[in-house]
């Protein structure tokens, strides 16, 4: 395998400066990004530098502990993540988001990497790490997609839901169509993914092991591997983030709780 | 108000606190009963409790205080789907489910998991027309109905599903006055054959004229009087329906 070819500090200063021909021609224009686009861009430079020496020093001791702190750390920013972006009032999300997720994610991330690839040893942080980043990125998604589109339609179609309560509806059926289509919403992004993968764009994944010297039909089958990972882990997130959530907004008496479903900064009495 | 043998709606002394810090007091010892075959209207301005009592009565909030008898069973002891099935509630603005007229008036035996009559049954054909609902618009598409045609779906729906008690929240809110009228008579005739006790709330005054057997005024949560339509409407002795009456007509 012949080694990717060494970038330097003046190798860096020459790809930086495309980024000040973007803020010249952003001042140029008069648009006035200019300031945005260095502050954004020095973020980058500083974030990605601090998660390399974490990752150089994790693959230096290369002990599991580290490796799965790492990984907890990651669930955790992906639940806050998710529940940021979450704008309507749900009960218990932070708890559901995190079961989800950590389940749904680390779940098929430890099956990937153990029954899959049979990684040795098991906490290998060069496979495990990125792979566990990837999943989990992309299960954010579709658990953002999933909670926002329940709580939203959930606040929206109340009329629907009581609706169907008044006429002898279980909970779980009046809110089964909204739990359908959050699924469906959830899962669009991966089956678009799929669909469009090779022909629209080269998958990140991929391209690095082509740089780094990896043959392309390994690159090819681990690319493949690792989308059939991530939509299936998208899915086990979604739904479980689905099938947990929606108990949240009714009472055992197929009640829909009264302080649900409302936009996050109201914090006006509900009507009664 | 009305002694039958078995009342088939009773409330007694019912309360409600919304839950939040003020605790504000919503409805404060609520009590009247409702015999099978009569109408009851509760008037009463916005802000007076009203939703929320129709809402209490099939259990879509819990009351705070009191008792609710439906056939001469306390409420809480019954399962909520079980219950839901005896007290159908009409809600104000009446949701019609994607597909045909038919496929919502199946909804009621589709929660339950029953079978329901075929669409030409004499079942149907009963039901549309006591809620005057022409046969043809049994396949049409729900979204292409009127108003007031939904309204009728809405209550045909509720009364499908044979509760014994029919409850309506406003049902006359986005009706014009030819449709309001026939509505009541459609409510009454109901009521009479299917031996409902039906509950309506509403602040149109002349609709309550039209459909109530028995009156009942409710004022910031308290019942203000109550008695027999006929009465109140007739003698105007109570002095709060009189300024419910005039202010109403003015405003």
């Amino acid at each position: 395998m012949q080694s990717l070819i060494d970038l330097d500090l003046p190798h860096l200063v020459l790809a930086y400066s495309l980024v000040l021909l973007a803020v010249g021609l952003s001042m140029l224009q008069r648009i006035g990004q200019g300031r945005e686009i260095l502050w954004a861009s020095l973020r980058m430079v500083a974030q990605l530098l601090a998660v390399g020496y974490v990752l150089h020093a994790v693959f230096a001791v290369n002990q599991p502990i580290y490796v799965l702190a790492i990984l907890l750390l990651m669930v955790v920013v992906a639940v806050q993540t998710v529940v940021g972006r979450v704008q309507v009032r749900m009960p218990r999300l932070r708890r559901v988001v995190g079961t989800a997720i950590f389940c749904g994610c680390l779940g098929t991330t430890f099956f990937f990497t153990q029954l899959v690839i049979g990684l040795a040893p098991w906490y290998d942080p060069h496979y495990l790490i990125p792979l566990a980043g990837m999943i989990i990125g992309n299960s954010m998604t579709g658990a953002s997609l999933a909670a926002e589109r329940l709580g939203s339609d959930v606040r929206a179609r109340r009329e629907e839901i009581e609706t169907a309560l008044c006429l002898g509806a279980s909970s779980r059926q009046a809110i089964l169509p909204m739990l359908r289509q959050a699924y469906q919403a959830a899962l669009t992004p991966s089956i678009n993914a799929m669909a469009a993968m090779g022909i629209v764009f080269l998958p990140g994944m991929m391209t690095g092991q082509i740089l780094s010297g990896t043959a392309p039909f390994l690159a090819v089958k681990y690319q493949i591997a690792i989308m059939c990972v991530i939509t299936g882990s998208v899915a086990l997130t979604s739904f479980l983030i689905l099938h947990l959530g929606w108990r949240q907004f009714f009472t055992p008496a197929h009640q829909l709780r009264p302080w649900v479903a409302v936009k996050k900064s109201n914090s006006a009495a509900p009507s009664v | 108000m009305t002694t039958g043998d078995v009342l088939t709606l009773v409330v007694e002394q019912l309360s409600y606190r919304v839950s939040d810090q003020d605790g504000t007091q919503i409805l404060r010892d609520v009590s009247f009963s409702i015999s099978g075959g009569r109408v009851a209207v509760i008037i009463g301005p916005s802000g007076s409790g009203k939703s929320t009592l129709i809402r209490l009565i099939p259990r879509l909030m819990e009351p705070s205080a009191g008792r609710i008898l439906v056939a001469g069973k306390d409420v809480n002891g019954l399962d909520p789907l079980q219950l839901r099935r005896m007290v159908s509630l009409v809600p104000q603005k009446p949701f019609m489910f994607p597909g045909t007229v038919y496929d919502n008036l199946l909804m009621p035996w589709r929660y339950r998991g029953e079978a329901a009559p075929p669409a030409d049954a004499q079942f149907w054909q009963e039901l549309l027309a006591m809620c005057q609902i022409p046969k043809d618009l049994l396949q049409r598409d729900s979204s292409t109905l009127s108003l007031g045609q939904q309204q009728r779906v809405a209550i045909a729906r509720a009364v499908g599903g044979e509760p014994q008690v029919l409850l309506l929240d406003e049902p006359t809110s986005a009706l014009d006055r030819p449709t309001v009228e026939a509505l009541g008579k459609t409510l009454r005739r109901i009521t009479v054959e299917r031996n409902l006790a039906t509950l309506l709330v509403t602040h149109d005054l002349h609709f309550a004229q039209q459909v109530a057997d028995d009156l009942i005024l409710l004022q910031d949560g308290q019942i203000a009087t109550s008695g027999p339509a006929k009465e109140l409407f007739r003698e105007g002795h109570s002095e709060r329906l009189q300024a419910f009456l005039v202010g109403s007509s003015v405003g």
